[in-house]
């Protein structure tokens, strides 16, 4: 369940964010509108409407980022790959407070190099918490992953990219995400366990 | 005592049943932790490494509507 703005962790996140690009700070220009400037300055141009799309993340996106999405996919031909590129639009869509870092095909292949054992893990959606970086840096907990590219088919992978979305999102104000996730992760093992009893596999996601 | 092998029988298969289902909540949250998990101290290199990117500039908030 989503917890209420009051977190003592939000005003770090927001803080992080802005750390990121003040090289580009300039003086007498109102906060407001000069957080505005600068996530229009780091948006890149790959598409054909860059401006315009630029322009709308801004206006639509006037919260602080939590997370830092980041996409690794090497292309594979797999129904994770599809599922992704077919769903993207909507997962930018309904997470627009929060930057997504798609690493290209060249660099997801170069990054893939340096962690062999995770090939064929991708698609891979990692999410760095800025709120727990900020607390304790990358020796902690500092986010979550999910490795699409485990689930094998279609369905797997459509409900799975689904439930991350969700998670994400109800948890965007969460103050202690850790346990959150744990609690999310005990209590699914649980419930797959009781639905093999039930005779019920209709939740299974892992195959 | 069980005075009767049935009875054994139903203990047997008592432990049994329960010793499944703690094999197969052990399975299912090892299987679910393969594909969603948290980024702890084992992936702090990784971590560094794309918010390094990050805030070098090399990788920015993706733009485009679709993948491709």
């Amino acid at each position: 369940m989503p917890r209420g703005s009051g977190s003592s962790r939000r005003p770090r996140a927001e803080t992080g964010a802005r750390r990121e690009t003040s090289g580009s700070r300039s003086a007498g220009v109102p906060a407001d509108r000069e957080t505005v400037v600068l996530q229009q300055a780091v948006v890149t141009e790959p598409s054909d409407r860059p401006a315009e799309l630029a322009s709308r993340e801004t206006e639509d996106s006037p919260v602080a980022p939590r997370f830092h999405i980041f996409i690794i996919d090497t292309g594979w031909d797999s129904p994770a790959h599809k599922v992704l590129q077919e769903n993207f639009a909507l997962l930018r869509e309904l997470q627009r407070e929060d930057p997504i870092f798609v690493l290209g095909k060249e660099k997801s292949i170069e990054y893939l190099r340096h962690h062999q054992e995770r090939i064929g893990h991708d698609p891979i959606i990692a999410v760095h918490d800025l709120a727990a970086m900020d607390d304790t840096g990358t020796t902690d907990f500092h986010g979550f992953r999910l490795r699409l590219g485990l689930l094998r088919t279609h369905q797997q992978a459509l409900l799975a990219l689904q439930n991350f979305v969700r998670f994400l999102r109800m948890h965007r104000q969460s103050v202690d995400l850790e346990a959150d996730i744990r609690r999310g992760l005990r209590r699914e093992g649980f419930a797959g366990a009781i639905e093999i009893i039930m005779h019920h596999e209709a939740r299974e996601i892992g195959g | 005592m069980p005075e009767r092998w049935s009875d054994y029988l139903a203990i047997f298969m008592s432990a049994l049943a329960v010793g499944y289902m703690i094999y197969e909540i052990d399975r299912r949250q090892r299987k679910l932790r393969e594909v969603f998990d948290v980024l702890d101290a084992e992936d702090s290199d990784i971590t560094a490494s794309l918010e390094d990117l990050v805030a070098r500039g090399e990788l920015r908030p993706y733009a485009g509507a679709t993948l491709g």
